[in-house]
């Protein structure tokens, strides 16, 4: 995997299932071969000295996974978390091995196949927007998805306590 | 081991085996019964003429190391092939070993003792059987020269004093270097070089034989099996083929010795660590449904005498089957200490100081991972004591002081903790030179006088030593500071008992497993925190009159006779700093390191014993958070790290100053 901020990928190996999810009126997707579960947003223990966009620590039958509330990784403002707010539960690929560790999303959409004629590059926006997290756009129907690396947007270093500096 | 797989890498065997083994069958009952009575008694059997120097050259180191350094392909096939019968031999190989150094630590004591050296020979040979079977050419030839050594003792025609077991439990490094790097080959990393290492333990193990045998007879030479079957480069050695029938016909009877051996851990399987995680997870979660069932409204609305009936069975059980779960991983702490004996019995060597070792409560059982933990530290706190503690055996006696010095290795529970005893009856600390070391260090301000058990506890401080001379093992000031630190990583503490002229024991005390908490719950904003219960002296109301304020803050709270920091527990943690009046709150003291500190939490709610798990890398950074608990209605409650938080009270005052 090259380092650019776009073209990181063939448009081969970005065709397939993918899960989509809203965040304000934007549609976001990941691989579903990296969903593990999907839950209805729950009692979350926050944990201590992390960026406000980590909302803490779940239990997932016995197992602690952290939270990542997207809207506040992706500078949404924040919003009261409702009915349809999910819970994604996702196998991330970190400097330290394979983590599972989850996002909250506006709501669930759809379980899509993108073909590679629908794939885009990720288009150049300048500086202000960081194009990093993305793998790239899909045109579907008319509506663009962005595919989401969310090997990146989860944990630049393997750690999300800290503070991150955008990534080079 | 099965033998299915022995099929291919004895094919692979040079062509001379076949001859070997054809006449192998010919007279097999006759060599046995030679064999017999020269186990039984001792004595050198009939010379036969065949001098030591033509079966055991010493071939050029360089020569060898290429036999030792075998690529991946032709040593890993088999192993490869089959990942689970490469990591069974590992485990298996490895077991093997630990048994055989605690028996040579026997040995060593008990020379006389002939039937341990059946005890050393069995296994060895059931490790080089195993890694013969499977091709891993390198570690068979290592194990069947020291097998030879062993055979040859057990036969009695070689005496092992203290240099053979030496050199003996040297090769159970080597071998054991050597089959984890069997392991990590197979993982796919690089090889680790260890090839030097065993062509030196060979040659030197084979001038031994030679120097042992020299003007005494010779039975079996040495070196045949190997040279034959895997080495025909100095194949020219082998002129005597009747050696290799004595050798094949000896083996079955070997095998027969082997049974009892293997019918004794028929009751016990090997399983991963993982498996055994998972359990407990399981387990930990179905006591949280149970405990939430229980309490489910609905159903204490209903007035049942068989429903409840039926309730409290369930939770019996289930609390009957997290107590067996976690049973599982507690494994007893023979291991650890078989490790601290090789070092003491090393150093003493070396230090030329003669010391016996006794070990009591071996069977102690801990959590697995403690007793990996606690080796290190225990290692190094028996090394402190011999190479500073034990004086000199002339030193000794002219302090009318036995010459032989005795380190003592215990272990044994008290309540939910297990106390770790290391004693030695050698000088004891120094607690003059101790202070004096101190003050130049700066560690004790020039006109204080501190406690002498003060004074000893210096030991453990970063960068402290008091050796007279740097020596090889100790007095580098690195160390005890380390031994500390991982020790109270471990939730445990170490203190020193000493005395002058008697002797020092350094008492470690651990809790029997990390995986379950003693905890007290508190309220901290809207969550709730776990705060060890062993950390926490009392808990408080405090009048108004006991807070003191600094600059408006209520700061310090005196508790009877003294005043202690008052900190807000949220503050600290940076989880939302409510200005909480102390009086109206709880404070609980805690007590960290021999300092107490007042934190302020808005409720205490009650003891609870809790199943710890790791927040995971992620949460690395965090500080004063130990890992997550599942409390009672399944939420996830921060296990609180007094330590941790004493330390960030303590830098923020500074950064304050």
């Amino acid at each position: 995997m090259s380092t650019g901020t776009t073209g990181r990928f063939q448009r081969e190996e970005l065709v397939g299932k993918y899960l989509t999810f809203a965040l304000g009126n934007e549609e976001y997707s990941v691989p579903v071969l990296k969903v593990r579960e999907i839950i209805k947003i729950m009692d979350i223990t926050a944990v201590p000295q992390v960026p406000d966009y980590v909302k803490g620590v779940v239990n997932l039958r016995g197992k602690v996974i952290p939270v990542v509330d997207l809207r506040l990784k992706f500078g949404f403002p924040p919003q009261d978390y409702t009915e349809r707010t999910c819970i994604i539960v996702v196998e991330v690929a970190l400097a330290t091995g394979a983590r599972m560790m989850s996002i909250i999303v506006d709501h669930v959409s759809e379980v899509l196949n993108v073909t590679a004629e629908e794939i885009e590059q990720t288009p150049q926006f300048g500086d202000e927007i960081e194009t990093d997290y993305m793998k790239g756009i899909a045109k579907v129907r008319g509506h663009v998805k962005i595919l989401l690396d969310l090997d990146r947007v989860l944990g630049v270093d393997g750690t999300i306590a800290m503070p991150q500096a955008s990534a080079a | 081991m099965t033998t299915r797989k022995t099929a291919s890498p004895r094919k692979t065997a040079s062509k001379p085996r076949a001859t070997a083994k054809a006449s192998a069958v010919a007279r097999p009952r006759a060599t046995r019964k030679k064999k017999a009575p020269a186990i039984a008694a001792p004595p050198v059997e009939p010379v036969i003429d065949m001098t030591p120097s033509m079966a055991l050259p010493s071939p050029g180191a360089e020569a060898t190391i290429a036999d030792f350094v075998i690529d991946d392909d032709t040593e890993l096939a088999v192993v490869q092939s089959d990942a689970e019968l490469g990591n069974l031999f590992i485990a298996e190989a490895l077991d093997h070993l630990g048994t055989i150094e605690a028996k040579l630590l026997e040995l060593d004591d008990r020379p006389e003792d002939t039937s341990l050296l059946n005890d050393i020979f069995r296994p060895f040979h059931t490790v080089k059987g195993n890694a013969s079977a499977l091709g891993i050419v390198s570690v068979e030839r290592v194990a069947h020269k020291v097998e030879n050594l062993l055979d040859l003792a057990r036969s009695g025609k070689i005496q092992m004093g203290g240099p053979e077991v030496d050199l003996v439990l040297r090769s159970v490094d080597v071998l054991s270097l050597m089959i984890n790097d069997v392991g990590q080959r197979l993982a796919g990393q690089p090889r680790r070089a260890t090839g030097t290492e065993a062509a030196n333990l060979v040659i030197e193990v084979e001038q031994l034989i030679a120097g042992q045998l020299e003007g005494a007879a010779l039975l079996v030479p040495a070196p045949v099996e190997i040279v034959e079957a895997v080495a025909p480069a100095v194949a020219e050695m082998v002129d005597e083929p009747a050696f290799e029938q004595d050798r094949r016909s000896a083996t079955p009877s070997r095998r027969r010795d082997d049974v009892p051996m293997l019918a004794a851990t028929a009751t016990a399987i090997k399983v991963d660590t993982r498996k055994l995680d998972n359990i407990v997870d399981v387990v930990g979660e179905l006591i949280v449904v149970q405990s939430l069932i229980q309490q489910d409204p609905a159903l204490a609305s209903l007035v049942d005498g068989r429903l409840a009936r039926n309730m409290a069975q369930l939770r019996r059980l289930t609390a009957d089957l997290q107590r067996n779960s976690m049973a599982l991983r507690m494994v007893p702490i023979r291991q650890a200490f078989q490790k601290v004996a090789r070092v003491v019995r090393d150093i003493s060597r070396k230090a030329g100081k003669s010391v016996d070792m006794v070990i009591t409560g071996e069977d102690t059982e801990l959590d697995r991972k403690m007793v990996e933990e606690i080796t290190d530290p225990l290692m190094h706190m028996a090394r402190n004591s011999v190479d500073h503690g034990i004086e000199s055996p002339e030193v000794r006696q002219a302090n009318g002081k036995p010459a032989r010095a005795t380190v003592s290795l215990s272990a044994y529970y008290q309540g939910s903790h297990v106390i770790i005893e290391v004693k030695d009856d050698g000088a004891g600390l120094n607690t003059e030179r101790i202070l004096e070391s101190a003050r130049k260090k700066g560690l004790v301000a020039p006109d204080a006088t501190p406690a002498p058990e003060d004074i000893h506890r210096m030991i453990f401080e970063p960068g402290f030593s008091t050796a007279a001379a740097v020596t090889e093992v100790s007095g580098r000031g690195v160390g005890m500071d380390v031994v500390r630190r991982n020790i109270e990583s471990l939730r445990g503490r170490v203190d020193i008992r000493t005395e002058r002229g008697q002797g020092t024991t350094f008492l470690v005390r651990l809790p029997l497993t990390l995986a379950v908490l003693d905890g007290l719950l508190v309220r901290v904003g809207s969550e709730r925190c776990v705060l060890p219960a062993a950390a926490v002296r009392e808990s408080l109301r405090p009048k108004p009159e006991h807070v003191h304020c600094v600059q408006g803050q209520p700061r310090m709270v005196q508790v009877r006779e003294s005043v202690l920091p008052l900190v807000s527990l949220g503050a600290v943690l940076g989880m939302g700093a409510v200005a909480l009046d102390p009086s109206s709150a709880t404070v609980v003291v805690v007590e960290e390191g021999g300092s107490r500190i007042g934190l302020v939490v808005e409720e205490l709610l009650h003891k609870q014993e809790v199943v710890v798990k790791s927040l995971g890398d992620s949460f690395a950074s965090v500080r004063g958070v130990a890992g997550g608990a599942i409390l009672g209605d399944g939420r996830i409650g921060l296990i609180l790290d007094p330590h941790g938080i004493m330390t960030m009270v303590r830098e923020g005052s500074r950064r304050a100053a």
